[in-house]
């Protein structure tokens, strides 16, 4: 990976050696993350069927109710809540292949700055998640909202989709480090991440609702709603990025 | 105390002054509580318009008797939800003084200013929920306020079991202090986010502000001896796990 925008090293022995830049180290993980994706195809396919099969439980809770009244006011949190229990999966996954092989050490032995592992990794689950909700969203709509008619805003539920996988992404990176080392790895992400996540859930399945429902004064909602779980975002990727030294070190 | 000269300093100290004062603070604490407690039924005057929408209850005839009883709690709840924030605020303090310098005792701080905010916390959703079921007639409402303490709640517990899944102690105090430090981040921003988006169920509940001076006195009584009894226990409790610390020193040192 050595390039030439490397600044140039010189050992005691006189070899010259290129020091990556930064955001060549931050492509070379990502890239790793995916080729290994792609290559075992583990991460996606457990979540997109896991997505289904929320979807399906889902198809068996409402069955009883009357459909075409509800589901419009219910499927902003219907659909988070599939998001939130997929990811969760996801982010269990992700650091488990990192431990299997000794890989974090390996990654660790590098001489770079840690939080370049934090974006490489926060980057790679938000595409695959973004993958799994492009496969789960119009499955989604497929299942239960073709009975009814959305409102024209619909096509703007994309926008708290992409601001809330952004969050999920970011703070559950930094959980699913932490949880990487404990016992019972599953149900503590679990523990930490729903409470963790909460605030963003609220303000997207605000936001996410009110785009799909499209009642009057909509936009002041959504846009109130995706100001603050923008805001989560930021401040919240933030301090995992300055945590995150700490943690993976730890 | 055998091996003082050389690996003194490495021992983790007690029995530094706040200890000696902490049970002399805790009996201060129970004293003006109780006068609070006293001062809050015999003598604050009676309040309308302490129920939601007390607008309507203007004019003391509207008011009865047993919904004056009610905001009585508020002596209680409010003190003790003040001195769970400013416990889970040492919390963070201590958490972001751990990481700065990785000494274990801010580590044992962080914990038991945890513990004790864990406490006051479920103590003021107590409090809060006995109101909430008298005035509004629910046992349970996604309130802002509700909500974020039922979520700050379960991060706090979510603390505990963390750290009781991980079994190094150096790995559990950093986890710990990363976890206290987010959650501090986290809490603010979940109010805010439940206050601000209009949920289509329940109406921002708006509250009157203003107290006259008897509630005042009577409020200070009580939240001065909260906060006394909240600092008592963390400093019993930090000598109790401090002193175990150095116990377990003293005879890893022994048996060198």
């Amino acid at each position: 990976m050595a390039a030439e925008k490397g600044a140039t090293v010189r050992t005691a022995g006189g070899v010259a050696l290129k020091k990556p830049s930064t955001f060549q180290q931050y492509k070379t993980l990502l890239r790793k993350d995916l080729e290994q994706e792609f290559r075992t195809k583990e991460m996606l396919t457990s979540m997109g069927i896991y997505a289904l099969l929320v979807i399906i439980v889902y198809g068996a809770a409402l069955a009883q109710t009357s459909q075409t009244t509800d589901i419009l006011q219910m499927s902003g949190g219907l659909l988070w809540a599939l998001i939130v229990f997929t990811s969760l999966l996801g982010l269990n996954r992700s650091f488990a292949h990192e431990k299997e092989q000794g890989c974090l050490e390996g990654i660790l032995l590098v001489p770079m700055d840690r939080s370049v592992v934090f974006l490489a990794k926060a980057t790679s689950n938000l595409l695959f998640l973004l993958v799994v909700e492009v496969v789960a969203v119009p499955l989604f709509y497929f299942f239960f909202l073709t009975t009814t008619t959305p409102s024209e805003s619909f096509w703007l539920l994309v926008v708290p989709l992409l601001v809330g996988t952004v969050g999920v992404a970011g703070i559950g990176t930094l959980l699913s480090t932490i949880t990487i080392n404990t016992r019972g790895k599953d149900v503590m992400l679990a523990v930490l991440f729903i409470p963790l996540i909460f605030p963003l859930l609220y303000a997207c399945v605000s936001a996410t609702t009110a785009a799909i429902v499209g009642a009057e004064g909509y936009a002041d909602v959504m846009l109130t709603s995706l100001a603050l779980a923008g805001g989560y975002d930021v401040i919240m990727i933030l301090a995992s990025w300055v945590l995150y030294d700490f943690v993976i070190s730890a | 105390m055998t091996g003082e000269t050389k690996k003194a300093p490495k021992l983790p100290e007690a029995g530094q002054w706040p200890d000696r004062i902490a049970p002399a603070v805790l009996v201060a604490g129970i004293v003006l509580s109780t006068i609070g407690f006293l001062l809050a039924f015999l003598w604050a005057s009676p309040v309308n318009g302490a129920a939601v929408n007390g607008v309507e209850m203007i004019g003391g005839q509207m008011v009865t008797n047993v919904l004056l009883l009610s905001q009585k709690i508020f002596y209680f709840h409010m003190p003790v939800a003040i001195t769970s924030f400013a416990a889970l605020a040492f919390a963070g303090y201590y958490a972001v003084r751990f990481l700065m310098t990785k000494n274990r005792r801010f580590d044992t701080c962080s914990k038991i200013a945890m513990e004790v905010a864990l406490l006051f916390v479920a103590c003021t959703m107590i409090t809060g929920d006995l109101w909430t079921r008298f005035e509004w007639g629910v046992w349970w409402t996604w309130d802002p306020r509700l909500t974020t303490y039922l979520i700050l709640m379960l991060i706090i517990i979510a603390y505990f079991i963390l750290r009781n899944a991980i079994d190094e102690p150096e790995r559990r105090a950093t986890y710990g202090a990363v976890l206290a430090i987010i959650a501090l981040i986290d809490v603010p921003i979940c109010f805010m986010v439940t206050r601000l988006i209009p949920s289509s169920i329940h109406p921002v509940v708006v509250r009157e502000g203003g107290m006259s001076g008897d509630m005042g006195i009577t409020l200070m009584f009580c939240l001065a001896g909260i906060a006394m009894v909240g600092f008592a226990l963390y400093r019993l409790r930090f000598r109790q796990v401090r002193l175990t610390e150095r116990v377990e020193a003293l005879k890893e040192q022994l048996e060198d």
